[in-house]
């Protein structure tokens, strides 16, 4: 990233080579639509390189995640017909919370420990996660009661940060 | 501590939920401002929001990849504008543009002069020169990115003042509609309260209730230039309305304005 500040096109063009799969990725499983999901890759990379400071340290693979994943949100919220509830409020990008210990860890890793949760945790933390939806309606959609959805939403987290704790030490 | 900030157990499901941002508005606030009092609480929202910021790695599976040629366009259109803005001006003129002196190639005159200078130090003094130059490069960086977002701002207000777009005056600007864009153009702007964002809101033709668009803030002189998300097609009205950061589901303000786009 300092050669990126530096204005180094070939490090921009690294980076671009590297986190471009995850960018879109998020772009695509949230917005299932390939055209959008190539527009906001662009607008994202195009605001790191404008702005690269932005970027104050920690995981660069986690912080722009979260940077294609609130964009994706907004695109969502733009398209939503039924803005009441559906999408969260807590959009911040929280820079202070990327701790020490989870910092380093990779997208591979990240990837085996979510794998290997069981479906009942993963996948209402995925919903909630890349489909910015509710916790409600996570309950709704898979016929879950609304405590079981949420003791299932920490009990997942929680397995997912000691796996990667693990992983890191 | 009061009632609602003290720690019980029972609230740490609620604190995951919120981590991974999926409660709802009300309940979030409300979360929000209990894990600012609860010292055990804010300890598990760390430790899971941290976790949970990490999910967006599963994206990267081959489910969800972009193809080669996917790959090779974005880069392409990326590395258009990046080349594009390390371009000096006046390598760019514009039709009608009025004639101005040749622009002198300083940095390589500021190469140049280092050079001799360095020629003639001693070893002490150039780490000074040193320390100096590596100053020089990050307020130049410093200028080009300021350039850029400049460059970003002028495109997409010629977009909003070409004379095809349509244009709505608000109070303290205009909304214009242009090749199937809604664009926000500002000036004085007052900077919204601590902890709180101006949010954008547009009205589908039909629809009963505004969906939430995107959060901005004016820069430091009030000015501002931002274009919406999304098709403008079938939008009936935009509102822009103050919001807690990260924005709201739901309009928590009167809206400064509400602007039918007719």
């Amino acid at each position: 990233m300092a050669r990126v500040r530096d204005r180094d096109p070939a490090a921009f063009e690294s980076l671009y080579d590297g986190f471009h799969r995850l960018v879109y990725g998020i772009a695509q499983r949230m917005l299932a639509d390939p055209t959008a999901a190539e527009d906001l890759t662009q607008a994202v990379f195009l605001k790191v390189w404008a702005n690269p400071d932005a970027f104050r340290g920690g995981n660069f693979g986690a912080w722009i995640a979260r940077v294609a994943r609130n964009r994706a949100l907004d695109v969502l919220r733009a398209r939503s017909a039924r803005p009441e509830a559906e999408i969260p409020a807590d959009l911040g990008t929280d820079h202070d919370l990327d701790d020490a210990v989870l910092s380093k860890i990779e997208g591979e890793r990240v990837r085996a420990a979510l794998t290997a949760l069981p479906e009942e945790q993963r996948m209402p933390i995925e919903l909630g996660f890349f489909a910015g939806v509710t916790h409600e309606e996570i309950a709704r959609r898979t016929g879950t009661p609304l405590g079981t959805v949420k003791t299932r939403i920490r009990s997942g987290l929680r397995k997912l940060r000691e796996a990667l704790e693990t992983s890191a030490a | 501590m009061n009632g609602s900030s003290r720690h019980d157990d029972g609230r740490l499901e609620t604190v995951a939920v919120y981590a991974l941002g999926a409660l709802p508005e009300a309940e979030a606030r409300e979360i929000a401002a209990h894990i600012a009092e609860c010292p055990e609480c804010a300890r598990e929202y760390r430790a899971l929001r941290a976790a949970a910021n990490l999910v967006a790695s599963g994206a990267e599976t081959a489910e969800f990849a972009p193809n080669e040629l996917q790959s090779q366009r974005m880069k392409n259109a990326i590395m258009r504008e990046v080349r594009a803005s390390l371009q000096p001006a006046s390598a760019k003129p514009e039709a009608g543009a009025l004639p101005v002196a040749p622009r002198v190639p300083w940095l390589a005159y500021l190469a140049a002069a280092a050079c001799l200078a360095v020629a003639f130090l001693s070893t002490s003094q150039l780490g000074a020169v040193r320390a100096q130059h590596e100053r020089d490069v990050a307020q130049v960086a410093q200028l080009r990115a300021q350039l850029d977002r400049q460059q970003r701002t002028e495109a997409i207000l010629a977009e909003a003042l070409q004379p095809a777009a349509a244009r709505f005056p608000v109070g303290l600007g205009l909304v214009a509609r242009s090749n199937g864009r809604i664009i926000l153009a500002m000036q004085h702007m007052p900077a919204p309260p601590k902890g709180k964002v101006y949010q954008a809101w547009t009205l589908r033709r039909g629809a009963k209730s505004v969906a939430p668009s995107i959060t901005f803030t004016p820069d430091a002189s009030g000015d501002l230039v931002v274009e919406l998300p999304g098709s403008a097609a079938d939008l009936a009205a935009v509102a822009v309305s103050v919001e807690p950061e990260g924005g709201s589901t739901v309009p928590t303000s009167k809206p400064l304005f509400v602007r039918p786009l007719s």
